[in-house]
């Protein structure tokens, strides 16, 4: 199996800080791999430095074997669409036209060059996110879980093959965060997408991922199948607590009892 | 959801009383001409009268409707650019900036009269990149951009009006501008500001895509291929033009690239393709309504097109910050 990613040992600050010390991983092609752990281990830098919102100090970060930043912003938008946690969008504006921004990466001066395959794939990202009956509804109106749907759309509707999500279900209630989580796998599995994420619920990233990705003080602590690395040895370095491990359907189910203080 | 056909309707009516106000304002003053005598002496048989008021009157009105034009639309461009539904080129101090140079250069330098546009451009964009740089804070805070806009801009009126007074306001070329004084306006001056703003207006109108992007989070911008510095930098210069170039024609004009861009969101919406030629339309009227009702409100006395929009554009101003605060909870 090929990896999309391969990131050579890594290293990012902030001021003096090292937040990311010499980190090397890769990323298999065709998988949902989840990046877990506590607040401040770097999750959230790695992922803004694989989406080129953050340069780093040193080392490098290969998106198929090309040097992302030897990449244009543009061309990198061509390969991978991105889903940040917070987003905001103006109160009158339309689905669909929020949607149809995700093709902007393939325009020049907002002028499309082949304007049916934009609709067409509009139109694609609209039905699978199940948001064609919404079209014209100004996205202000939405739940938020309508509303995740419709960034989600647009990232489609840039039409790549990897995916990228900031903590999806952040904002969401139980069942819509399953939504978010079913239609991920959804385009996993139907469309063949790499998808690549943070989640802050361990249960939800076992279930859902088929690779996670562990961090701990900007490093790489474990890599693997989740029902391989999620141990509670595991939680207990990485998060700090002592949890009680179950067993539903052959995968282990977590079940936080008590915080050790270290 | 505003359908097309409000759209439609708010395009035509605002042009229609666009077309009415010009025809008032040509027909208000010492002299009285009729729409007819207007017309048949401007295409078929030399009128005294029409070639006086198209010598003095109708630049004016020209001028008026084409810096209106240019400072709303360069008020939707800040606003774009800075997200931020309260910057105005004139609060934040960009035509301050602009004016202060323009003032310097028609003083000192008289024989680049034509070129005062370009060096007031200057002086925008000065007033601009020192707004920014200064309540950048990772990121910016809507109030404190406009604390800081308050701060530049008093300080280059400051300047402005020192150099005005200490030079005894011999310089008549430069207190005209000082006080926003559109009455003297010739064809020549016009010319000037059409060379300049058909440029800004044309460039504005090409950028719209960018201005509705910038609507998104800067990291979702990003995400879709363009580069946020670039793009915020480009729109920048653009508004800074149009407003700074309008100010060495006719002033500093507060208020009135937020009152237009804003009642032409409530009427068409915040799609820039749509609103941006409205608030063309729409600045045209409200300055050239502001200029006409100076002129004719306490005749034969004049009040400044600018001293009517700032005695209309505070209290507006105030209306839209209380409710910015209720939306930002």
């Amino acid at each position: 199996m090929a990896d999309v990613f391969e990131i050579k040992n890594l290293y990012f600050a902030y001021d003096a800080n090292d937040v990311i010390k010499g980190l090397s991983v890769k990323i298999p092609e065709g998988k949902v791999t989840t990046l877990i752990g506590a607040n401040g281990c770097g999750k959230s830098t790695l992922f803004n430095l694989m989406t080129k919102n953050l340069k780093p100090k040193s080392g490098r970060i290969f998106l198929q074997n090309q040097d992302i930043s030897e990449m244009k912003i543009r061309d990198f938008a061509k390969k991978v669409a991105i889903v940040h946690q917070y987003n905001t969008a103006p109160n009158d504006i339309t689905v669909e036209k929020l949607i149809s921004y995700g093709r902007t990466p393939h325009q020049k001066f907002g002028i499309s060059s082949d304007r049916k395959k934009d609709e067409e794939i509009i139109r694609h990202a609209m039905a699978i996110t199940n948001m064609t009956k919404h079209k014209h509804k100004p996205v202000s109106k939405l739940s938020g879980g309508q509303r995740q749907r419709v960034w989600i759309a647009m990232a489609l509707a840039q039409d790549t093959k990897i995916l990228f999500l900031d903590e999806p279900t952040t904002y969401l209630d139980i069942r819509y965060q399953l939504q978010i989580l079913k239609l991920v796998r959804t385009l996993n599995e139907k469309y063949g997408m790499t998808i690549i994420m943070v989640l802050h619920d361990i249960n939800q990233s076992l279930y859902y991922s088929d690779e996670i990705i562990a961090m701990k003080e900007g490093m790489i602590f474990a890599q693997g199948k989740p029902e391989n690395i999620i141990t509670a040895n595991l939680m207990k370095n990485i998060y700090g607590v002592n949890p009680e491990m179950k067993e539903i359907d052959g995968k282990p189910f977590i079940l936080p009892m008590e915080v050790s203080y270290v | 959801m505003l359908n097309k056909t409000k759209i439609l309707l708010a395009y035509i009516l605002t042009a229609l009383l666009l077309l009415i106000l010009f025809v008032y304002s040509v027909n208000t003053g010492s002299l009285k001409i009729s729409p007819v005598q207007l017309f048949k002496g401007l295409f078929i048989a030399y009128d005294k009268d029409v070639a006086t008021v198209y010598d003095l009157r109708f630049p004016r009105i020209f001028i008026a409707m084409l810096g209106g034009a240019a400072i709303a639309v360069s008020g939707v461009l800040l606003q774009a650019v800075m997200k931020n539904p309260l910057a105005d080129p004139g609060i934040i101090g960009i035509s301050s900036g602009a004016s202060f140079v323009s003032v310097i250069v028609t003083a000192f330098f008289p024989l680049l009269y034509k070129l005062t546009p370009l060096f007031a451009c200057v002086g925008g964009c000065v007033a601009c990149a020192l707004v920014y740089f200064l309540s950048w804070k990772s990121g910016l805070s809507p109030i404190r951009l406009i604390l800081v806009g308050v701060a530049i801009n008093s300080m280059f009126t400051g300047l402005m009006s020192a150099f005005n007074s200490g030079t005894g306001s011999t310089y008549s070329g430069a207190a005209s501008i000082v006080n926003a004084n559109i009455t003297q306006k010739t064809w020549d001056d016009f010319k000037i500001l059409v060379c300049y703003t058909a440029v800004g207006l044309l460039f504005s109108l090409i950028v719209t895509k960018y201005c509705d992007l910038l609507s998104l989070e800067d990291k979702t911008v990003r995400s879709l291929g363009m580069n946020v510095t670039v793009v915020r930098l480009i729109i920048s210069v653009i508004a800074c033009l149009l407003s700074s170039v309008s100010t060495a024609v006719i002033g500093v004009i507060s208020f009135l690239g937020l009152i237009v861009p804003h009642i032409a969101r409530l009427l068409v919406g915040s799609n820039h393709k749509v609103l941006m030629p409205y608030t063309m339309i729409l600045g045209a009227f409200i300055f050239l309504l502001a200029d006409t009702v100076g002129r004719t409100i306490c005749y034969p006395y004049e009040i400044n097109a600018a001293t009517v929009m700032s005695v209309i554009g505070g209290p507006f101003f105030i209306f839209l910050l209380r409710r910015s605060d209720k939306h930002n909870g």
